[in-house]
């Protein structure tokens, strides 16, 4: 449905192919009109995003409507003589990170420094993979940062401890309507504001057109559906050889339920309930009817057909990467950065590689995550600035110092810039600004991560979620998967630890 | 020299032993072999099927960035070990410094508490790790040495010590009390009977401690991440983390780099092993 | 000097005819000197150890729910949740499996290795060196080679087998409930035989010539020679070195956990990763210190037997 050659040409979508496909899937029979409209609003209301407001072409259109002040309005907060010394740990960009992600992330920190000349910032670019270990440490010993930036997912732990301080929009100068509904349900813990969001994104689907042609599949067509993905993925491997879906599988791993809550709540089901209109986080949909028939699909692509890596069960997405960029999977969910990533390796080959490589590159196709019976689904990613508690800071927080510096990270400007290649700005002014305009013509791709934000649903914001997904739904997939038991076996048993898990609190 | 000779002798015992080490060098070897070879592809070229082993267009530019002090990399990178060095040489010197004598007098003397003591030595390595990191973050917290390779000296100690003690004391108990006797009615000092006599029988023992303390700091990788903070004072292991991101791996770089981690140490020991002399404990003995 | 020593060895050649005991207090304060050579070690370990040890005991009799961040005492639940659970026993045996099966291997081949460089030969200090390397590199890296190496889908071992068409399919190691253990061991006895090498090569120059040149005019064969004279010297070194290689699987976490995540379907869970998941993923903290108080009493338990069993070469005290 979108497909994108790489910088050159422009991308090709508008409003009319988004609501063409949905009109195509009512035509077709797979959903009803009123389901149609029914699960645009569903996940809107989940996020606060309609397809109708939030789509490439209002997007385009919005770009440089509005002149922002970043300066002004960060002095009009709090006042540039404010003293004090802020400690500010994030994931920043590393080694293999693009230039202009290093060079934002460098010009934040003098920019500020400028803004604020007798506020010392002491930036800490901490490891994804050492990030939430390091800071729970921090925290457990008195020693967290003043302000945390953090992924969205991690946050909810260290409100429902009391490590993070309850902040409210206005204290920034920014309204609720200025946010995805979603993104703020995110920062809320027990009817409070413990955060505020910097940036949202979403996952989009990747395919490799070259290995769809070769397999008689129309290059132009991605899976419109999963069961389609379980189709395409048989007859690719039949027809090539190389494998069709690229499954993540391993446990422990937090790729592993990026990818599979889209397919489970695409059937209907959820690990909690966390994909209906007002969710309670108290009940388990995993093992209904619609979460089994989930896990199903995992099933017959990884048993039945065998079109899938053998490795899923203990792969992380970034071996799955160095498959796709080998030619060797036909498509997986992938994350904005992935596409930058991979561009930049290819980008690396040398001699005879170069060709094989440009080829990749070229072939490189992206779109939206098929659907399934109830909805087309995506996790709603990013992430928020937290300021700490006295007590995980084991000293008073200089309460001034982290409000210009939260201020400024959270606002349209920096919200946008932080997050150049790979997110979108959280705060939807952001979306006006004469940078984005910017944006959208250096990196055309984005547009499509930016189309799935209306499917987005959040993990649900419990302190149980890290167990959840990153330990009872991966070892339901392998339990399935390894035949260890039926599938219906596996869902019931996530479901019973799920059960157990929330009486327990 | 020490030892019967095997000679040309073409025996059963001979061969095993020849098939036995070409074996070893082998198991040793591939996966070195294999670091070695990623580490000069590109990183395109390190995950295409089938797999190469040695690479069409071999580029060494992994290692000129992570050498060079010239670009932002190198520099980082030499500094990650520079602090690694220095962490793990404090780590064996302090460690052989406590644990000569420790283990001289759990070996020499009899006193109260003696074997609980010992035993006790052994306990640190019986707790899991990952456990402790926690309450020992809140310790070196309340001694104020968060952020300071101090705090990461202190806990590597406690890896090593309680090996390099224990096979030290085995060293000492070899020796014959005799020989020091021997020394100190001669007129010299205990220090001196220890300088003199024990330390050079014990020497391939002092080897194998230090070899066991340097270790325990090079590759340590859960504490460092977790008290050091600043940049210009992380270790290797830590610094090895930054080739990964959530989302992407430079392969070859971090082939590289571990590929750089392992030299160091290896040539301390290439150094040191000759060290590993028989002790001539009979010709001492005759005094 | 040695007018001091005379009543010392006067008393020694009369061991029975001590008079009176000393009180305990009494012996302490003459021995006072002696503590001294102890105490900075005991101090290190004591202190870094010591705070970090009570606190983990202290925290495994509290429940420690992520929801409210407050920790509640509870006894000994914490240690019935955990002897009870369903996986306890499935966690125990790939333990076992784990540890004593990378512990054994390991000793065999880094015996074996040291025994064949034991005699001097040309590049021997090379060999040493080369045979060191595993044990060097670290844990991080080699999980990722070794990953590398043995991938289904992208692997070394895998590939190099279809392209020369001994197989058709991916080689499926990392990924089979049955071959996983087998294939960690094997890396894990990779990293960890120079160890046991290194210590043994030590160990193997305190083997005086002396009583192995009687052996030999004797008429001891070469495994005479081993048996009987080379391994009872060996016996102190051996001891440690299993000991605590045996420790240190069990607590062997990084090869695992990046290799395969304690999978598939729990295949290669073992206690120390399934320590890390109540830790830091159901952040269970009082858990968590349940089970590594567990793990330590096992440990303790079995340290003991072991150092009873094989006991240390008889000391040479001075009085």
């Amino acid at each position: 449905m979108f497909s994108h050659e790489p910088t050159r040409n422009p991308l090709i979508i508008n409003r009319r192919r988004l609501m063409g496909f949905l009109a195509g899937a009512v035509a077709t029979g797979i959903v009803t009109k009123s389901e149609a409209l029914a699960y645009l609003q569903d996940s809107s209301a989940k996020t606060g995003v309609t397809a109708e407001e939030w789509n490439p072409e209002t997007i385009k259109a919005l770009a440089g409507t509005r002149e922002v002040d970043t300066e002004a309005d960060l002095h009009a907060l709090v006042p540039e003589t404010t003293e004090g010394t802020i400690q500010y740990w994030n994931v920043g960009p590393t080694e293999p990170d693009p230039q202009i992600t290093k060079d934002l992330y460098q010009e934040f920190q003098d920019t500020f420094a400028r803004y604020y000349p007798n506020i010392t910032l002491e930036n800490q670019n901490v490891g994804y993979n050492d990030m939430l270990d390091k800071i729970r440490t921090a925290a457990a010993g008195g020693a967290a940062p003043d302000v945390a930036k953090m992924p969205i997912l991690w946050g909810v732990e260290f409100a429902a401890r009391g490590d993070t301080s309850e902040v409210t929009l206005e204290e920034f100068g920014w309204t609720a309507e200025q946010f995805w509904p979603g993104a703020l349900k995110s920062v809320t813990w027990d009817g409070k504001l413990y955060g505020v969001p910097t940036n949202n994104e979403t996952m989009a689907f990747i395919w490799n057109k070259q290995i769809f042609a070769d397999a008689g599949l129309d290059p132009e067509s991605p899976p419109t559906t999963w069961a389609d993905v379980v189709a395409y993925s048989n007859q690719i491997k039949q027809e090539t050889g190389k494998n069709g879906y690229g499954m993540v599988a391993k446990v422990n791993a937090g790729n592993t339920p990026f990818r599979f809550m889209p397919v489970m709540w695409a059937y209907g089901g959820s690990a909690l309930d966390e994909a209906v209109d007002e969710p309670t986080y108290e009940t388990t949909m995993i093992n209904s009817p619609e979460g089994i028939a989930a896990l199903q699909t995992y099933y017959d692509m990884y048993v039945r057909d065998g079109s899938v890596p053998t490795s899923a069960l203990t792969n992380t997405q970034t071996e799955n990467q160095d498959l796709f960029i080998a030619g060797e999977i036909a498509m997986m969910i992938s994350h904005p950065s992935e596409y930058v990533a991979m561009q930049g390796r290819a980008a690396g080959a040398t001699g005879a590689d170069k060709e094989r490589a440009d080829q990749i590159v070229a072939n490189m196709a992206y779109g939206l995550i098929p659907e399934g019976p109830v909805r087309r689904a995506v996790v709603f990613g990013g992430s928020n600035a937290h300021i700490m508690s006295d007590a995980a800071h084991g000293a008073p927080v200089n309460r001034d110092a982290a409000r210009a510096l939260v201020a400024m990270l959270t606002g349209p400007e920096w919200s946008l810039k932080n997050n150049w290649t790979d997110s979108n700005p959280a705060n939807l002014v952001g979306f006006e600004t004469k940078w984005m305009k910017q944006r959208l013509e250096e990196i055309a791709f984005l547009e499509v991560t930016t189309a799935m934000l209306p499917y987005g649903i959040p993990f649900p914001v419990v302190p149980e979620s890290p167990e959840v997904m990153n330990i009872i739904v991966p070892e339901m997939l392998q339990n399935a998967l390894t035949e260890t038991m039926t599938v219906e076996e596996a869902a019931n048993d996530a479901a019973d630890r799920i059960n157990a898990l929330i009486a327990s609190r | 020299m020490a030892g019967s000779r095997r000679g040309l002798n073409f025996n059963v015992l001979g061969l095993a032993r020849w098939l036995f080490l070409a074996f070893l060098l082998a198991f040793t070897a591939l996966p070195m072999v294999w670091m070695f070879s990623t580490s000069i592809k590109t990183e395109f070229a390190a995950i295409q099927q089938p797999p190469v082993l040695f690479p069409a267009e071999p580029t060494f530019g992994q290692y000129t960035t992570l050498l060079s002090p010239a670009n932002p990399t190198g520099q980082q990178f030499l500094g990650y070990l520079k602090n690694s060095v220095w962490v793990s040489t404090a780590t064996t010197v302090l460690g052989v410094l406590i644990a000569v004598p420790a283990a001289y007098a759990f070996s020499r003397f009899s006193f109260p508490g003696r074997e609980p003591l010992f035993f006790s030595v052994l306990v640190r390595n019986m707790f899991p790790v990952v456990v402790f990191l926690i309450p020992l973050f809140i310790l070196m917290k309340f001694f104020g040495l968060i952020d300071t390779h101090l705090s990461l000296i202190l806990t590597y100690l406690t890896f090593g010590l309680p090996l390099s003690i224990w096979l030290l004391k085995g060293f000492y108990d070899n020796i014959p009390p005799e020989l020091e006797r021997a020394a100190r009615i001669d007129g010299a000092t205990r220090f001196q009977a220890f300088w003199k006599i024990i330390l050079p029988l014990s020497i391939p023992g002092l080897v194998a401690t230090a070899i066991y303390a340097f270790i325990q700091g090079w590759n340590e990788y859960v504490y460092a991440r977790t008290f050091i903070n600043s940049q210009n004072l992380m270790t290797m292991p830590v610094g090895l983390e930054k080739f990964f991101t959530e989302y992407a791996s430079n392969w070859p770089g971090l082939m590289a780099a571990s590929f750089i981690m392992s030299v160091p140490v290896v040539v301390l020991f290439l150094v040191l092993q000759r060290h590993f002399v028989r002790a001539l404990t009979e010709g001492a003995v005759k005094h | 000097m040695a007018i001091a020593e005379a009543p010392a060895l006067a008393v020694r050649r009369a061991p029975v005819a001590v008079p009176a005991r000393e009180t305990l207090g009494r012996r302490i304060t003459r021995h006072w000197a002696d503590y001294l050579y102890v105490l900075p070690a005991l101090l290190v370990m004591l202190v870094v150890i010591g705070y970090p040890l009570v606190y983990t005991v202290w925290l495994s009799f509290h429940a420690t729910p992520p929801r409210t961040g407050e920790w509640v005492f509870n006894g000994t639940q914490n240690y019935q949740d955990i002897l009870s659970g369903p996986r306890f026993w499935r966690i125990t045996m790939n333990t076992i499996y784990w540890t004593v099966g990378s512990t054994l291997f390991a000793f065999i081949l880094g015996f074996g290795a040291a025994l064949a460089l034991h005699n001097p030969f040309r590049g021997r200090g090379v060999v040493r060196a080369l045979l060191l390397i595993p044990w060097v590199v670290s844990a991080v890296a080699a999980a990722y080679v070794w990953r590398w190496i043995l991938h289904s889908d992208y692997g070394l071992v895998s590939g190099m087998l279809r392209s020369w068409g001994v197989i058709d399919r991916p080689l499926v190691l990392l990924d089979s409930k049955s071959y996983v253990m087998p294939t960690l061991i094997a890396v894990n006895v990779w990293k960890e035989f120079p160890f046991v090498m290194v210590m043994l090569t030590a160990g193997l120059q305190t083997v005086p010539e002396g009583l192995l040149r009687a052996a030999r005019i004797d008429g001891a064969s070469t495994w005479d020679q081993f048996w009987h004279v080379t391994v009872p010297h060996l016996k102190g070194v051996i001891l440690i070195t299993t000991l605590l290689l045996f420790v240190g699987n069990l607590n062997s976490f990084t090869l695992v956990w990046l290799m395969t995540g304690g999978g598939p379907a729990n295949a290669s869970q073992l206690w120390i990763t399934e320590i890390y998941n109540i830790a830091f993923r159901s952040l269970q903290y009082g858990m968590a210190s349940a089970f590594s108080v567990i793990l330590f009493i096992i440990m303790l338990a079995l340290g003991y037997f072991y150092v009873k069993a094989l006991t240390m070469n008889a000391p040479r005290r001075e009085g």
